[in-house]
């Protein structure tokens, strides 16, 4: 049976989707975006993170078996409380199949597919359509931009979106504010148009800088390097997508 | 979804004007009162030996001359009165006469009785005075048993010394000119309050002189249930408002922090100070009202670690009052611990307590259930190391070559030898009169017997602690032994031995490859049988000594510490050394029911799901699963939703008891480098919540340490 690489599950994951929700971390991500607050889910090799407090091996093979039979367990207390399972990386389509199989496998989950977008359009058909609901980060629309901060190219990403719309999935755009890059009005602004009128967008959520991203890369021997000025104050401006008449909101408290 | 969005939303915030009671607050966290205080305690042993007094009259006596030495100290801004200006307790018995009194006995901690709760209601509404008169009568019926007349005259003086207390700040509040205090004050406790403000000052009042007689952990018990005839007369008559009552009882809150730090415990914060709200009532009905609401309003207000605030709840309770109650879990303050109603009633009529009392339990100081007012239980005699029983039946089990089955049932025999030794010296156990006590107890004036001679309920709890790294130690045993065979016996006892120095391999795959318990089930399972092997042992005893039995718990009060690092002062009991689940000597045990810290677990589903397995209707001492949630999981106001269904999740699942913490790492860690930036930090122990600043080092660091879901 096909396995896949996992670097963490966690439960209770209260800002990961509706109701109680359980989150499968897949490791391997084709991004490389300066500010990923979760860089051990880059690599899709299991790698060994060292700090004072010891050291711990992340990345760990389930066969789907294993994987759906975990979720399974607890599948009637998520559907009981409106939640399900959510399925985020990493970008957990670079593992499609065998997130496809593990999807299979499940009694009658909710599942929330949270991605990138940066796949082929045949594995990222074949997840959305089995998921029930997907977050979409959506970071840069300027091509150059995209490829400068997050290491690719926002083609596929871009043309995944006009699919994922044209399949009958409600989603949600998220966008991770990052001073200076992602947050100015001009990107915004793009954003916003980009989302207006998409059919099944439910609205945009914009994920307010966490400054303690930086703290795992030593701990995975790996440096640090910010594409972008972190002591920059954070821009928040609701107020582009209000303007195009798109629903967006801030998601957690940005005073913290 | 619909339940998540369409629940009724309870206001959490008070709506009386703060200011005066901001300013009471700030007084008792900047200590001012105690420049009230003597530093003298009144002389008793010259009079008790001049009159040759016998222990219960020395006992109440104790109690007279506390309650004459109290110098009335009535603030101007008070209405709820009374704060202790003698500080410390005097012995009634020289060290050479204690020694003596107490040679070949058992003295439960510090010796005089703590830990139980009084009928708390049953005084208010009748009053020291019908009190009096009950003993009184009782005297006369029994005029030819000496021992009977020793205890109500003991009893008797205890009344009068608290009417006279009573009378002397009525007395102050006179000539200060308050004579709303005055009025109330000549009139309770020797008479039933007419009002909610009167029941609050008799509590008050008969609740500090408890502590003045030297016992410690006293519980308030049901308050929202025995206060609220009080409470409803005044709505129903108007002569109160909800925001008035509000003032009133945080006025009582607040007091209940006055002399905490006089409170012996072993930590500060750990004294017992628990309230229970909700719950049934005698008819099985939902006994929720409007003083539950308030109540949890009331502590989010004051903020402070007493009174420790408990909620008893179904799987059908209200998902609007768990949210109101999430409020104050978000708030950091370790509470409410929670209580399943549906787990427990029938677990204590299983255990033998009459329906007709189970459905009114409340906690002892931290999480064990008892029955106000009739039981002189001693919920705390001990706890069985689960971690030392497992490791003796590995070691000698893996060298006599036996089957994993054999390691398991020697295992159940060295929990049952603890069981026994801990039972056995509780044989001899002494408890000394308490005649004040006694006087709030159910049938004590009306029998003529004093509460240290027993109660309705007899029982003794035994906690049973660290269960989890002694079950994943078993299930590491089990896998890697004996199902993979990949590791050799004398390999692991070798590495143990050496403290996994330079075994490190090994101590890996322990770590990482065997199950733990709440994240795989073959731990969980192994879980249960251990706590089936302690309910065996306890059962097997069919008398303590006091016409009780021994109620095992899922509770590890401090042990959890005590195990890993050694009892303080105590140098016999040393720590236990690596264990087989890969955890070095020295390293943590959890809190209670909780995953072991070296685990790797997936969160609070897993977690609830293997502590639903037990079997609570023999384990029925109490012992909450214990979880630390992130502070992060209430940035928005869905998470705090989420919170209050995972709470519920919990009840649902059958679990018996829980308590969460909410904790910020950063903070924590900021807080034990800066402890004056952090003076009002509050967290959650064992079984109670006190100021992080306040506790040893060793308990900080185990909090920072414990697993932290929802991040």
């Amino acid at each position: 049976m096909q396995s896949g690489m996992i670097f963490d599950i966690r439960e209770f994951t209260v800002h990961d989707g509706p109701g109680i929700r359980t989150t499968v971390f897949l490791k391997g991500c084709p991004l490389r975006c300066s500010w990923c607050h979760n860089p051990e889910g880059m690599s899709s090799l299991r790698e060994t993170i060292e700090n004072p407090a010891g050291k711990r091996v992340v990345g760990r093979l389930y066969t789907v078996e294993e994987l759906s039979s975990i979720l399974n367990r607890q599948a009637s207390i998520l559907s009981a409380n409106g939640g399900g399972v959510t399925f985020s990386g990493g970008e957990p389509l670079m593992q499609a199949r065998f997130l496809n199989a593990v999807i299979d496998h499940l009694n009658d989950l909710h599942v929330l597919l949270d991605t990138s977008g940066y796949a082929s359009e045949n594995d990222f058909r074949r997840v959305v359509e089995k998921s029930d609901l997907v977050y979409f980060d959506l970071k840069l629309i300027d091509h150059a931009a995209h490829l400068h901060h997050t290491g690719v190219d926002n083609e596929r990403i871009l043309s995944n979106l006009q699919l994922l719309a044209k399949i009958n999935v409600p989603f949600v755009i998220r966008v991770p504010l990052i001073p200076g890059v992602t947050d100015t009005d001009e990107n915004l602004e793009a954003i916003a148009r980009t989302a207006k009128g998409l059919n099944g967008l439910i609205r945009v959520d914009l994920l307010p800088y966490n400054r303690a991203a930086g703290g795992k890369y030593s701990a995975l021997g790996k440096k640090f390097c910010p594409t972008y000025d972190e002591t920059l104050v954070q821009h928040v401006n609701v107020g582009v997508f209000e303007a195009a008449g798109v629903g967006a909101r801030i998601v957690g408290d940005i005073s913290k | 979804m619909a339940s998540i969005a369409e629940h009724p939303v309870l206001s959490s915030a008070v709506s009386f004007d703060v200011s005066r009671l901001d300013s009471q607050k700030l007084r008792i966290r900047n200590l001012e009162h105690k420049a009230e205080r003597s530093t003298s305690a009144p002389d008793l042993l010259a009079e008790c030996e001049y009159e040759g007094l016998s222990w219960p009259r020395r006992a109440s006596r104790l109690v007279r001359r506390m309650c004459e030495s109290e110098r009335p100290s009535i603030h101007d801004d008070e209405r709820i009165v009374f704060t202790r200006t003698t500080a410390s307790i005097p012995p009634i018995y020289t060290p050479e006469q204690w020694s003596a009194k107490t040679a070949g006995r058992t003295l439960h901690e510090l010796g005089s009785i703590s830990n139980i709760c009084a009928d708390w209601g049953n005084v208010l509404s009748h009053g020291l005075l019908e009190r009096k008169r009950v003993a009184l009568e009782t005297r006369r019926r029994l005029m030819d048993e000496p021992e009977a007349l020793e205890f109500l005259d003991s009893a008797i003086e205890t009344i009068d010394a608290v009417l006279d207390l009573a009378a002397r700040y009525a007395n102050e509040a006179r000539r200060m000119g308050k004579n709303s205090v005055a009025a109330i004050l000549e009139r309770v406790p020797a008479l039933p309050p007419r009002n909610f403000h009167e029941a609050l000052q008799s509590l008050r009042l008969l609740h500090a002189v408890v502590w003045m007689g030297g016992h410690y952990h006293v519980g308030l018990g049901r308050i929202d249930q025995y206060l609220w005839p009080y409470l409803k007369h005044d709505l129903d008559a108007d002569l109160l408002d909800i925001a008035s009552a509000e003032e009133l009882l945080a006025e009582f809150f607040i007091s209940l922090n006055k002399d905490s730090d006089l409170y012996p415990g072993v930590q500060q914060g750990d004294n017992g100070q628990t309230i229970m709200l909700g719950g049934q009532t005698r008819e099985g009905k939902d006994g929720v009202n409007e003083l539950t609401h308030m109540a949890i309003r009331v502590a989010l207000y004051t903020n402070m670690i007493d009174p420790k605030v408990n909620l008893r709840i179904t799987g059908n309770t209200d998902l609007s009052l768990l949210t109101l109650a999430t409020e104050l879990t978000r708030r950091g303050l370790g509470f409410p611990q929670y209580s399943n109603d549906a787990v427990v009633i029938p677990a204590l009529v299983a255990n033998g307590y009459d329906p007709a009392d189970a459905w009114n339990y409340t906690v002892a100081a931290c999480w064990e259930f008892i029955i106000p007012g009739k039981g002189m239980e001693v919920v705390n005699i001990g706890a069985v190391s689960m971690p030392l029983a497992a490791d003796q039946a590995i070691r000698a089990g893996l060298l006599a070559h036996e089957s994993f089955d054999g390691i398991l049932k020697r295992t159940a025999l060295h929990i049952e030898e603890q069981v026994r030794d801990l039972v056995k010296g509780y044989s001899t156990l002494l408890l000394p009169p308490a005649p004040y006590y006694s006087v709030l107890m159910d049938g004590c004036l009306e029998t003529g017997r004093d509460l240290s001679c027993g109660l309705k309920y007899n029982n003794f709890g035994i906690h049973g602690a660290a269960s989890s790294s002694a079950a994943d130690a078993l299930a590491a045993v089990q896998k890697l032994v004996f199902l993979d065979k990949c590791v050799q016996p004398e390999d692991l006892i070798a590495a143990m031995n050496a403290n996994f120095e330079g075994c490190e391999a090994l101590q890996d795959r322990l770590l990482h490859e065997a199950p733990k318990t709440g994240n795989d089930p073959e731990a969980d399972s192994i879980l249960v049988t251990l706590f089936e092997a302690l309910a065996e042992s306890c059962e097997a005893i069919k008398d303590n000594g006091r016409g009780g039995r021994i109620r095992p718990g899922t509770g590890s009060a401090m042990y959890y510490l005590w195990l890993t690092r050694g009892k303080p002062g105590d140098c016999n009991d040393a720590p236990i050394g690596a264990t087989a689940d890969g955890r070095r000597k020295g390293e943590f045990f959890s809190a209670n029911l909780a995953p072991s810290p070296q685990a790797q677990v997936r969160g609070p589903i897993s977690v609830l799901q293997a502590f639903s397995h037990l079997d609570y209707s023999r384990i029925c001492n109490g012992g909450p699963i214990t979880m630390e949630l992130s502070d992060s999981v209430f940035a928005d106001p869905e998470g705090m939703t989420k919170c209050a269904m995972l709470v519920q999740t919990f009840a649902r699942l059958g679990c018996q008891q829980l308590q969460l913490n909410t904790v910020n790492l950063t903070t924590l860690l900021d807080a034990r480098e800066h402890p004056e930036r952090h003076r009002n930090l509050i967290v959650r122990v064992w079984g109670w919540s006190g100021y992080f600043c306040e506790l040893a080092p060793e308990y900080q660091e185990h909090i920072i340490r414990r697993h932290l879901y929802g991040d």
